[in-house]
């Protein structure tokens, strides 16, 4: 059962082949038996099972009802979005036992919809990495190549809260492999098959980067598409909220139902959404696909290369054009993005001072003294690192030298797509990652600033642009991980994109993991 | 003798004449620039006088030498944007500079929610939140942060 | 000119107890000990905005409500919450801007503006630094008191939107701060002007001036008991010829006497400290705190039109059109006062007093309607120095005045063509606000308070003491004129006080002469 896509879920609790309780139960068993790879912070089963209760009731009612889009369906959100009552952390000490009094806009428009909350997914602090191994509640495991041992399963236990904060807090001597960030606990999740899909957020590709690791589609919708009334922000002017699914259908699914203008967000267009289902088949000849030649950057592991090869050769022997573009400033994006993103970091976390919500230092000498105690206390490394670099930064003296220069290198970015775009090009095709999902301990050994640098070199330059873009599983490594293919559209495109993606989908047929095995381990 | 073997300017590799070279236009090498060094500026000392303003204003610590080593090291990477030349190019602050910003009306719609908005602190007295006595600078602790902050 | 001690000062106003800090250092003593101290002093006026609810949420915006009810999980700095633009604060705005004769900015920009306080929930303020709603007006103002009258103008630097702070109670015995963030997020309009003040007194006149124009396009009620409208003063000190001398700011002054008195005092404190160690100003970026000013990300700029630019609009948004509000725009204190002037060639001080006091005006025009041949002259002066004299020892204002224009008018009739006195004139308006229903005409009928202004009755009194007083006739005679005076008023005596007393003098007069 947990092996179909969402769609196919959906068609079955509408025709009463499976009842939303039995969905339900095998999701939380699921859920139960990969534990270990750490992918959720706030299970809420309860709400879960009583959500799948009420559907069947609705089901078994003599009148008919507005059997809506997503009944009975279970997904899981990242803890950085907001959900009434349910505690949302960011997987910090500051926001450790914050319980928020409304729902994030997109969130609402799920479950407006009829689908239910299966749990709040781990994430590296605050949204800042990639690798999901920065948040007090410890590292997510890829569920890829993960060694489920029933010794395994029974060391599994809550972890006290007390004990995270350091990096290395993992002690397994197993060398598994990250799930990418910061959304890793979504992509964890919809690989392992706990739910159908999940929603993260996508800054720098912080989805699209764990979807590559974990074998999942990643989808990240233009800039303005998607309301952020909810979304506790890392970066306001690049973060958008974002899609896991298994199949490009999925993800179209779900974001039909998300998008569209929102009242209490400012930065989400105006303009009317029109709801579009995507078509089976597309008539690959009226394409043209662009390769922009900076994405061979230098670390790009073979593997990665061959797959990206392998696509764009596919593609032209299918008839569409393929040609190869320059995107020249693509290797000074991600240092932009580093100047931007420590910048709206300074002054995103200025709230955090444990008067109103949140974590409260116990020094009540003076407000200075509190606040600093309070962000001492609640804060990591990461967070604080980049902090004091955003103030840096944006001192007077050096605004001109660092933040407006960045701003002027934004621009550059965003003209260099437009400028594709405008010679002909409908879509272009790049890898997502460097490499595939790293072990661990070889992430570790680098200090989080540097991996980011490196992982999300790719990714990162559609979030300054706002473009819409998509990682999809193509094949395994060699060494048996996937490979994710990042496709980049045009702004407000998004149905163009991922028709483009669901066709290169269909010709890959990528094998999702399975775990069903999982379900005969005691 | 004729040619009848051409060398593909795009992939470099030798084909008949007859047929068509299908080339991958995937790059077989990476690209980038390396950075000139001569062309960014240096990373400055952070003294102790950026040391005591830094944490005034972000009310947060660096806390030991790795906290200053993070700042430089980001310095150094922002620095490098100095490769660009961005000369005449207007700062992008938003993508959406040429959509019209949204105007709400002006109605009551909102607040008469007292009990959410204190449900999250933690101290409150009688519906208010409370602070300690503000306007009082932070004390200047006496740190040590080795020999990269000058004066010290 | 060598730069040696640093100085830094702290002080706590007596007026608003808040504690501020004068920056300077020492340099050689010049010989400019002889030249006066001038100072020069610019505002900054926060008013806030007039609107139902919030500049950036849906809050309400009302004085006085219950701790922490009219706040919204926005203004309290929820994380995830994002701010939405009041359309009504951005039209009073622009209302604002025109009535000061601002240019409206087309495109402008919001900012955050970052420093730590514990009524300021996210640790910022939105704000417009870099490109506000509005720049460069003017307000026409006067300066009067007893002794001087003066017209001013003063120049407008900007106009711009921006969001006010919560309050805090300071608990100095148990050493906490009790926050209400009810008055944070709504919208203020930041109005900074040039420093072209000179003194206490001038500035206050501005600020009575520019309360008065916000209270007519009701963009700010202005109460600034309830701190709807604050001023910051900055203060420079200078010796005529040289460069500005040390800034002061004082802030949150919340009445037109403290902002009176409290340039009044900083000028001669200021001065008194230069006289004793010859200072010299800081250049202002060391002092400055630094913010840290950075663009809000999550408002996209703000786009106003004219009737050209908005054709171009295709969207169904609703748009500011800064044409339609032009005309929107009431008559100002400054047009109504030139209006009076020139319709009832009335002096610049009396038209003053006028549009000074609230309701006056309305109250003369009716009167004018209802009497259109009285004199204009004659109606404003009784009014201001007359009506509002009686109307404050009553305690009553210009709107519960029990004198029906009308009968007004009649008074003033009454008085116009002599037949009563000046004196008698202010005895029927007293008898007026006790019998508000007798007309009075009627009044001065019941009373006998007719003048006799018939020359030959007149004539026969002066003739009766002229007859009576032959002594006071030669010395008259013999060059001393006071005696005339002393005739005319036993004339007058003789009249019962009835007498007329331009025309029983100029009889009197004949008499003399002719006799």
């Amino acid at each position: 059962m947990l092996s179909l896509t969402l769609k196919e879920a959906v068609h079955k609790l509408r025709d009463g082949s499976i009842t939303a309780k039995d969905l339900c139960e095998k999701c939380i068993e699921r859920l139960n038996k990969t534990q270990q790879l750490n992918a959720f912070i706030t299970e809420t089963v309860d709400v879960s099972r009583d959500s799948a209760a009420e559907t069947d009731k609705r089901r078994r009612k003599s009148k008919p009802m507005r059997w809506r889009k997503l009944e009975g369906l279970p997904i899981a959100v990242k803890d950085n979005f907001c959900t009434t009552g349910i505690r949302t952390s960011c997987a910090t000490t500051m926001l450790q036992n914050y319980i928020p009094p409304y729902t994030a806009t997109v969130v609402q428009r799920l479950q407006d919809e009829g689908a239910y909350l299966i749990g709040k997914t781990n994430m590296d602090e605050f949204a800042m990495g990639s690798g999901s191994v920065d948040g007090i509640h410890g590292p997510v495991r890829n569920p890829w190549k993960y060694k489920f041992t029933s010794s395994n399963l029974e060391n599994q236990q809550t972890k006290p809260i007390e004990q995270v904060s350091m990096r290395n807090y993992h002690t397994s001597t197993d060398d598994w492999h990250i799930a990418g960030g910061s959304s890793g606990g979504s992509a964890a999740a919809v690989a392992s098959g706990v739910c159908f899909g999940a929603l993260g957020s996508d800054t720098g590709g912080s989805t699209r980067n764990p979807a590559a690791y974990c074998g999942v589609v990643g989808f990240k919708p233009t800039y303005g598409m998607l309301s952020r009334h909810g979304l506790v922000p890392l970066v306001n002017s690049m973060d958008v909220p974002a899609l896991f699914s298994k199949t490009v259908d999925d993800a179209s699914i779900l974001f039909n139902v998300m998008a569209g203008h929102d009242v209490h967000d400012s930065t989400t267009v105006t303009d009317e959404f029109n709801h579009f289902t995507l078509p089976d088949n597309m008539n690959i000849k009226d394409l043209h696909i662009g390769i922009p030649k900076e994405y061979h950057a230098p670390g790009l592991s073979k593997d990665v290369h061959n797959a990206w090869e392998e696509a764009a050769d596919m593609f032209e022997k299918a008839g569409a054009k393929v040609t190869q573009v320059s995107l020249p400033h693509t290797q000074y994006s991600i240092l932009c993005y580093i100047v931007l993103n420590c910048c709206e970091v300074a002054s995103n976390m200025a709230r955090y001072d444990g008067i109103e919500f949140g974590h409260r230092a116990a020094n009540e000498d003076s407000t200075e003294e509190l606040y600093a105690a309070t962000r001492h206390e609640g804060f990591n490394d990461v967070v604080r690192g980049r902090i004091l670099a955003g103030n840096y930064f944006l001192l007077r003296q050096n605004y001109e030298k660092y933040f407006a220069k960045a701003m002027q290198v934004r621009r550059l970015i965003s003209e260099d797509f437009k400028k594709v775009y405008a010679s002909g090009v409908d879509i272009l095709l790049t890898p997502t990652t460097l490499t595939t999902a790293p072990t661990y301990k070889w992430f570790t050994e680098r200090d989080n600033r540097t991996s980011s640098e490196e992982q999300d070199i790719f990714t990162q330059p559609v979030n300054m642009a706002g473009v819409p873009a998509i990682s999809v599983p193509s094949k395994l490594s060699t060494d048996g991980l996937p490979i994710g293919l990042q496709f980049i559209g045009q702004n407000f495109k998004d149905k163009e994109l991922l028709t483009i993606a669901k066709w290169y989908e269909q010709q890959v047929q990528f094998k999702q993991l399975n775990l069903d095995y999982l379900d005969n381990v005691s | 003798m004729l040619l009848t073997k051409l060398t593909c300017r795009l992939c470099f590799q030798r084909v008949s004449r007859n047929k068509n070279c299908f080339c991958s236009k995937v790059p077989k090498t990476p690209i980038w620039e390396e950075v000139d060094h001569t062309r960014i500026p240096n990373v400055p000392q952070i003294d102790q006088e950026m040391i005591n303003h830094l944490e005034r204003v972000s009310l947060v610590e660096f806390n030991n030498q790795a906290g200053i080593e993070r700042l430089s090291k980001a310095i150094e990477s922002a620095n490098k944007l100095h490769m660009v030349n961005t000369d005449g190019i207007e700062p992008m602050e938003s993508v959406l500079e040429d959509r019209m910003l949204y105007l709400r009306e002006d109605k009551v719609t909102d607040g008469k929610c007292k009990q959410e908005v204190l449900s999250n602190a933690v101290k409150t007295i009688e519906d208010y939140f409370v602070a300690p006595p503000g306007n009082i600078p932070l004390k200047t602790k006496e740190r040590d942060y080795g020999s990269n902050s000058n004066g010290s | 000119m060598a730069a040696s001690m640093q100085k830094i000062s702290s002080h706590i106003c007596q007026l608003c107890k808040r504690r501020y800090l004068t920056f300077s250092y020492k340099r050689s003593s010049s010989n400019s000990k002889s030249k006066p101290w001038k100072s020069v002093v610019g505002l900054e006026i926060h008013a806030q905005i007039n609107t139902e609810s919030k500049l950036f949420s849906g809050a309400e915006n009302k004085f006085g409500g219950p701790t922490n009810t009219q706040v919204s999980l926005f203004d309290a700095a929820f994380p995830g919450t994002l701010p939405v633009l009041n359309k009504g604060c951005v039209e009073a705005g622009v209302l604002t801007a025109l009535a000061l004769r601002c240019t409206v900015n087309k495109v402008s920009k919001f900012d955050r503006k970052h420093y730590f306080y514990a009524d300021l929930p996210a640790g910022y303020q939105i704000t417009q630094q870099r490109q506000p709603l509005a720049v460069k007006g003017h307000v026409d103002y006067c300066i009067s008191d007893k002794n001087s009258f003066e017209t001013k103008t003063a120049n407008i630097t900007q106009i711009q939107l921006e969001q006010d702070s919560g309050k805090s109670l300071h608990d100095e015995k148990d050493r906490i701060s009790l926050i209400d963030l009810n008055r944070c997020g709504t919208g203020l309009m930041e109005i900074v002007t040039e420093p072209d003040f000179s003194d206490g007194t001038d500035a206050s006149a501005f600020v009575k001036e520019l309360q008065k124009i916000l209270q007519t396009i009701q963009t700010c009620d202005c109460k600034m008991e309830e701190g709807s409208l604050r001023v910051d003063a900055n203060i420079s000190v200078h010796k005529s010829g040289e460069p500005l001398g040390i800034r002061t700011e004082v802030k949150n002054l919340n009445s037109i006497k403290s902002v009176s008195k409290a340039i009044s005092f900083e000028n001669e404190t200021r001065s008194f400290d230069n006289e004793i160690d010859e200072t010299v100003p800081m250049r202002d970026k060391e002092v400055k705190t630094d913010y840290r000013f950075m663009p809000e990300p999550n408002l996209p700029p703000l786009h106003l039109f004219d009737s050209e630019s908005v054709k171009t609009v295709s969207s169904k948004m609703s748009v500011i059109n800064i044409d339609d509000i032009q005309q929107k725009l009431p008559p100002l204190p400054e047009d109504t006062r030139k209006r009076l002037e020139q319709q009832y060639s009335l002096k610049r001080r009396d038209v003053a007093v006028l549009v000074d006091n609230s309701g006056l005006v309305d109250y003369f025009e009716d009167v004018m309607r209802l009497s259109p041949t009285t004199s204009a002259k004659l109606v404003s002066n009784f009014i201001i120095n007359q009506l509002l004299g009686v109307l404050n020892d009553r305690k009553l204002t210009i709107y519960k005045c029990p004198v029906k224009t009308e009968d007004f008018g009649k008074l003033i009739d009454l008085l116009h063509t002599e037949e009563i006195s000046y004196s008698t004139s202010c005895k029927v308006l007293d008898e007026m606000f006790e019998h508000p229903n007798i007309a009075p005409e009627d009044i001065v009928d019941q009373k006998d308070w007719r003048q006799i202004s018939d020359t030959q009755v007149l004539t026969n009194i002066c003739e009766k003491v002229l007859e009576e007083h032959p002594k006071l006739i030669s010395k008259y005679r013999k060059g001393k004129l006071k005696y005339l005076h002393t005739l005319v008023n036993k004339a007058v005596i003789d009249s019962n006080n009835k007498a007329n007393p331009r025309i029983l003098k100029q009889i009197m007069e004949d008499l003399l002469d002719n006799k």
